[in-house]
This record gives C-alpha cells, structure tokens and sequence, in this order.
C-alpha cells in the first residue's frame, strides 16, 4: 500500500492530472479507503508542492498544476468520502470572488491555488461576481471565510457592499470576510470592518489559518 | 546618423504579423458588444453568437489598417502644446492610475485624492517634453461613479496640454464631451481639435470588456483618437516566450482596429501596448524588466510597421521607492523605445508597477527622456560640423577653447544640459548644499505648487466644468 500511496503523493507533486484520477478510480475499483488515499496519498503531496514553493524551488505553474492534479483526485473520491464524513477529511472551505464590475482575475486566482495547496475547500465564483451571487453562495456553501478581491479604487466600495449585505442578511457573523487587490490596504480593511487583509497569497493562507483557528 | 535600436528584424516583424492574423482567423476574439458583433459579421467574419466569438479574416484587418489615419494632431486646450504625430521626437505620457502618491511634503506614501490629479496636472504643465496628460491615480476620496469624469475635469482645470482617459461606461462619453465643448465652444471644434483621447485596454487574453468596448465606440462618432493598449502578460493572461506574447498582443490590436474601423470608419487610433512579464514565484506583473522592455520595444515596431501613430508603455519600475532601482529601470525601459522612434513613451511619473505617483520621479523621469532624445538624436556627420579648419588651424597641441566654432556650439542642440544631474566640481557641489537629482526635483515642485497656475481656464468656462462635475456627482452611480 504505501507505495501506491507514494504514487498518489507524486501524482500530485508532479502535477499530473491524469495519474491522480486514474489512482483515484482505483482505489474506487478496488473498494480501497478514500480517506486513507486522501490523507497518506494525494493530501502529502500538495503538502510537499507548497514546502518546495516556500524552499523557491517551486514555482506558481508547478502549483497549480499540482493543486488541480488534487482537485481531480477530490472530486473522484468525493462522494465516497461524504460517505464516512465526520472528522478528519472535512476541510474549511472558502469563497472566492473578484467584486461586480472587475474583471481582474489573476490575483484572486492565485489565492484560490495557495489556498487548495494549503488544504483549503475553494469555490472560485470568478471574476465581476454581482454583490448578490456571492451572497448566496455564503448561504449555499456556508464557507468559513469569503475572500473578496478588487483591483480598481473605484470597484474596491463593493466589498464593504457585500459586508454590509451579510449584515442585512445576518449572516455576517457566521463568515470571516477577508480582502484584498493592488488599491486594497489594510486602512480599508479596518474601515469596512473586515475580519483581514492580505497583499499576497502566501500570507492571505496565514490569515485564513489564524481566522479559522 | 540617428541611434536606433530595434528589438525585432523586418523578417520577424513580417512573421509576427501573420501570427496575429493566424490568432484572429483560426482562435478569434471574444467581443461581447452585440453592436460590434453585428458590424462584424456584416463585414465578413464569422461569429459564434453563444460564446460571442469572432474569427476576423484577414482581408477585414487589412482593410480596416487600410483606413486607419497615418497622421493626426493630439489638440491640447493651448494650441502650444499641440502634438503632430508621427513626431520628429519622443514625447510623454504621464503614467496612468495608480492608486498611491508619495506626498511631495512628507515624503510618505498615502492614499491619493483628487487633489493630487489636480497637482500633478501643474507639475506636468512644465514637463518639457510632457505632451499627453492621462489621470495619473484614481483617488480615494471619490465616489466610484463620477471618479473618471471629476478627474477628466480636474486635469482640464490644472493643465492646458491634451488630456487622455478612459471612457468605462456609455453615460461617462457626454459628460466628456461636454467638458471638451465648455473649452471649445462647439461639437465642430471638438471634432476638429480633439483635446481630449481615451485609452482602451483590450483583455488578455484576446477579449473585449463589454461597457468599455460600448462606451469607446460611442466616442468615435466624436474621432476622438483611441490608444489601444493590449497588455498581455506572459506566462499568466499571455503565452510564456516573448515572441508568442507579443502576437496575442498584437492580435488584440488588430481586432480593436478592425472593430473601431467599422464603427467610424476613418477615426484616428494610436497604436499602444502595456504588455509584460509576471513574477513566477507570486505573479505580480512586473513593468520594469527587461523581457517587458523587449515586448514593448518590439510593439513599438508593429506599430510602426502599421503606419500608426504609437504610445507605447515605457519608463517603468517595479522599485517601492524613489532611487536606485526606479531610476535604472526606468531609464531600461525607456531608451531602447525612444532609440526605436516611438512618438510618446506612457509612462512618468510613477513607481511601484504603477500604482504609486510621485511628483518628484515625474521631473526626473522628464530629464531622462530628454536624455534618451538626445542619445536618439545621434552624431550629426555633415559638412556643417566638419570642423578640419579647426583642427588644421590650431593644429596638434593648442586648444579649441578660443575658436568662433566651439563658441557657437555651446549654445547648439548638439550639447544636451541636464536640469536636475549634477555637473559642479566637488567643492561648488558642496557650496550648492550638495543637491541630488532627487533635491533638484523637489525644489522644482514645491516651486511650482506654491506658485499661480499656469494658463487657466477662463472664469465662465470654468464655471460650466465645475456644473458638469457637480451633475457627474449627482447622476453618475
Ligand atoms: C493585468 C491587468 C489588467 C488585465 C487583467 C487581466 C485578467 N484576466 O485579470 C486587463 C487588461 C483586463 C486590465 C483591465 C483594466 N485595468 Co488593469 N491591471 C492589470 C495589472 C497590470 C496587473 C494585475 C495583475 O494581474 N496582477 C498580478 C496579481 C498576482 O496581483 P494582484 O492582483 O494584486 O493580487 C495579489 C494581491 O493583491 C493579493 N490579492 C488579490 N486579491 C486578493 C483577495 C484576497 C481575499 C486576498 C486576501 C488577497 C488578494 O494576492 C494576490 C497574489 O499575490 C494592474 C497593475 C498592477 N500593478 O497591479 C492593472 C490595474 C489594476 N488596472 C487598472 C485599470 C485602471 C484597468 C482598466 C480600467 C483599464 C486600464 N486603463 O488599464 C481595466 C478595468 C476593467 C475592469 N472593469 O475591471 C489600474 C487600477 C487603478 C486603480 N487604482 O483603480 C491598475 C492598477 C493599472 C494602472 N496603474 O493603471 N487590467
């Protein structure tokens, strides 16, 4: 077993995408335990990816490619892990948007991939989300935290919006709301009442871990 | 001769060319303006309604290139500062919106205000070689709605050069033509003059953002000049080698042409670009690298090889702060374009990838393009300057210190003195209070903010832009 767990573990590393899910299925085949694949297999090595992204080995293509070989190998071995859902495999999930009326995606998607690589259950809305979608996402998800980002000084009003529409809806004390975007600072965060601000993904991790502790 | 520097070959540029037309054709751009769509097709593309995509032959970008203005003045409110392209020169954009200024008073980074637009409109009025006033930061302490518009006026108010923009939404084009017909008078002269251009950023990769696309064309009908400024970034909106970038780029170009083209067939356009490379290790789009250079020297050349007027991105750092790495980068950024003959180099007057403005780096960044004209401008091998009498006359040992000759040229455009760099000997430095670019450059803006404003608006003209701006607050969302 531990070296099909190795296998798994380097599907991931390597990002290779097609390898994941071909382990994934197999384990599904042959009655294997998914939770066992998950955290001995394919969770160790997108741990391995961001180790070797802190050590600059790593870059951000390397990333991705290995947090979606992850998301492939999840979304196989999804429903067989909602089966025996109870303690160790539930991950905190996150919502994730670009504000209505930017189309700026890069940054957030980024975030987005730090975030899987980092253990992290992400919903990517996309970008020019309406202030209402996202709020129905909380509602629908019930993430722990939403991350909303804003690339445009005149486009950054809409995350205190949004913070005040969870009000409205009561709900804002049910979800960290964090922030973010190149017009962004942490001066903003404070004023709109955000639970944080980040100016790059590698942090934006550490305040959802601190959040969410 | 001239000194050129040129990042791409005849060949290449040739090759380039079809790559961007082999883009169009067989990948297409994504238009989502139903109006533009329609244009189009009646044109001869072929259109997948759903994904509002295009696939543009071409015949249609020939076509389109073919139609495009080779020459056109950029108006400016005092007729002074008109600017004819193609230019003889290289002249400046000031950066577009950023977010920051360092306060010229404390020297602190802050969030800017719409004062700061109106500030640096007079410190660029005396930017010599400052020809085309873009906003430079979007302030803080602004509503959204109105934002672009208050800073439209508000640089019309403070600065009598062309003022470029944006137009982000359909409603933002009457308020601008309004401003531009208070200070002219009538929609002919605002036509005939045009004082006022926008930039139009296609979005990597090789879409068109709906309101933008809506609201640029609608001003059009104005010829108002558009700067198409494709601004792939490689290996994150844009393919990971430079050459393969820069045909997305270009290919985003030819597609805003070919839309603008068929809107208002004729309407002058400037060819841009503001393309890049990222940071690998966080993705950050870095402005100041060589790569980011290279593409847009090259850019430069398509332009040209288009026939169009070109403003292309340069005089760029990614630094934080003023110094060292800003002023390297910068001066990287902008001699290989200046070297290439672009008419306008967009870029002074910020740092910090553009995001942070300082009035200061604006004055400096104006000496080095006067320096990179005077490098482009190159050594005069003519009979004029063969100055053998002189040699032959004071003949070997002697000096060229007392000749009509070396009188004359001290005062010719063949010697460039710098306003802001240094040239004392130590001891007179020292008696100066040892001033640095940097100190030079303060002195001049807190000289020229404490002064009267230069070339103002007439009080009744004034009066009507303060009401357009009052209507802008009220209606604009
Ligand atoms: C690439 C780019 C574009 C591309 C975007 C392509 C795409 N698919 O995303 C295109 C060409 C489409 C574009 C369009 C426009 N852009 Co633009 N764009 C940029 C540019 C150069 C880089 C943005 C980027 O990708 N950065 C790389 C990423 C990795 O960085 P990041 O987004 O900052 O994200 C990091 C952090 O901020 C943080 N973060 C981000 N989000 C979040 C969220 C959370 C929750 C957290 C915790 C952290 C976090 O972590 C990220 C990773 O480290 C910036 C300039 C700049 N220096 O930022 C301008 C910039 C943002 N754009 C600007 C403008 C004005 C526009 C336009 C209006 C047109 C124009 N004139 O350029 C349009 C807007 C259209 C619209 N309605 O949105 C201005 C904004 C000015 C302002 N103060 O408002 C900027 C600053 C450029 C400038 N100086 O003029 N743009």
């Amino acid at each position: 077993m531990a070296d099909l767990y190795d296998e798994m573990r380097n599907s991931v590393l390597e990002g290779d995408e097609e390898l994941a899910i071909e382990l994934a299925e197999k384990v599904l085949t042959e009655k294997g335990n998914a939770m066992m694949a998950m955290n001995e297999g394919f969770l160790n090595g997108i741990q391995e990816a961001g180790r070797l992204f802190e050590d600059g080995e790593y870059f951000l293509p390397d990333l991705i490619f290995a947090a979606d070989a992850l998301k492939s190998a999840l979304r196989v071995l999804d429903s067989e892990l909602k089966k025996n859902e109870g303690e160790s495999v539930k991950s905190k999930k996150i919502v994730l948007a670009t504000v209505q009326g930017d189309i700026h995606d890069i940054g957030k998607t980024i975030v987005g991939t730090m975030m899987t690589a980092n253990g992290y259950e992400v919903h990517d809305l996309g970008a020019d989300v309406k202030n209402e979608e996202i709020i129905r996402a909380v509602k629908e998800i019930k993430p722990e935290i939403v991350g909303l980002s804003a690339l445009l000084t005149t486009t950054m009003e809409e995350q205190k919006n949004i913070i005040t529409m969870l009000e409205e809806e009561g709900i804002r004390n049910t979800v960290k709301v964090i922030v973010g975007g190149a017009p962004v600072n942490q001066n903003w965060a404070d004023k709109i009442k955000a639970d944080g601000y980040s100016d790059n993904a590698i942090s934006a991790v550490k305040l959802a871990d601190e959040l969410t502790a | 001769m001239k000194m050129n520097a040129y990042a791409l070959s005849d060949e290449e540029i040739r090759i380039i060319h079809n790559d961007s037309l082999q883009i169009l054709e067989e990948v297409g751009v994504r238009i989502p303006v139903e109006k533009a769509l329609e244009l189009l097709e009646a044109g001869g593309a072929k259109i997948d309604w759903e994904k509002k995509n295009v696939s543009i032959p071409r015949e249609m970008v020939a076509k389109a290139l073919d139609i495009t203005p080779k020459e056109f003045t950029l108006g400016a409110r005092n007729p002074e500062f008109d600017f004819a392209m193609p230019s003889s020169y290289t002249a400046f954009t000031l950066d577009g919106a950023g977010a920051n200024v360092i306060d010229y008073r404390t020297g602190k980074r802050r969030e800017a205000v719409l004062q700061d637009v109106a500030d640096a409109a007079r410190v660029f009025e005396e930017v010599e070689l400052g020809k085309v006033l873009w906003s430079p930061v979007v302030p803080y302490d602004v509503p959204g709605g109105p934002c672009g518009i208050l800073n439209t006026a508000t640089s019309f108010m403070n600065s009598s050069k062309h003022v470029q923009d944006e137009v982000k939404t359909l409603d933002e084009v009457q308020y601008v033509i309004e401003i531009a017909k208070a200070i002219l008078g009538s929609e002919e002269e605002v036509i005939k003059r045009k004082i006022y251009s926008a930039t139009y950023c296609t979005v990597a990769p090789l879409c068109h953002d709906e309101e933008m696309l809506e609201a640029t064309m609608e001003l059009t009908k104005y010829k108002a000049p558009v700067l198409i400024l494709p601004m792939p970034a490689c290996g994150s909106t844009g393919p990971a080698s430079l050459y393969s970038n820069i045909a997305v780029a270009n290919a985003e170009a030819l597609s805003a042409i070919t839309v603008f083209q068929l809107m208002t067939p004729g309407t002058p356009l400037i060819f841009g670009a503001a393309l890049g490379i990222i940071n690998m290790r966080n993705g950050i789009f870095l402005e100041g690298a060589m790569e980011t250079a290279l593409q847009l020297s090259a850019m430069g050349q398509m332009g040209k090889y288009y026939g169009m007027p070109t403003i292309i991105a340069g005089c760029l750092t990614d630094a934080k702060e003023l110094g060292m790495q800003a002023d390297i980068e910068k001066v990287m950024t902008c001699l290989p374009l200046v070297l290439g003959g672009v008419d306008a180099v967009n870029g002074a007057g910020l740092i910090e990838s553009s995001m942070t403005m300082s009035f200061e780096q604006m004055l400096i960044d104006g000496e080095i393009g006067l320096m990179c004209n005077r490098m482009s401008a190159g050594i005069e091998v003519s009979d004029e300057k063969n100055f053998f009498m002189d040699i032959k006359e004071v003949g070997p040992g002697g000096h060229f210190l007392k000749r009509k000759n070396t009188r004359t040229a001290v005062r010719s455009s063949e010697f460039f003195t710098p306003e802001l760099a240094n040239r004392s000997t130590y001891s007179e430095w020292l008696k100066l209070g040892s001033p640095s670019m940097f100190s030079e450059a303060h002195k001049k803006v807190e000289k020229i903010l404490s002064g009267e404003l230069k070339n103002p608006l007439s009080p009744s003209t004034e009066k009507v832009i303060k009401e357009i701006m009052e209507e802008a607050k009220a209606k604009l969302r």
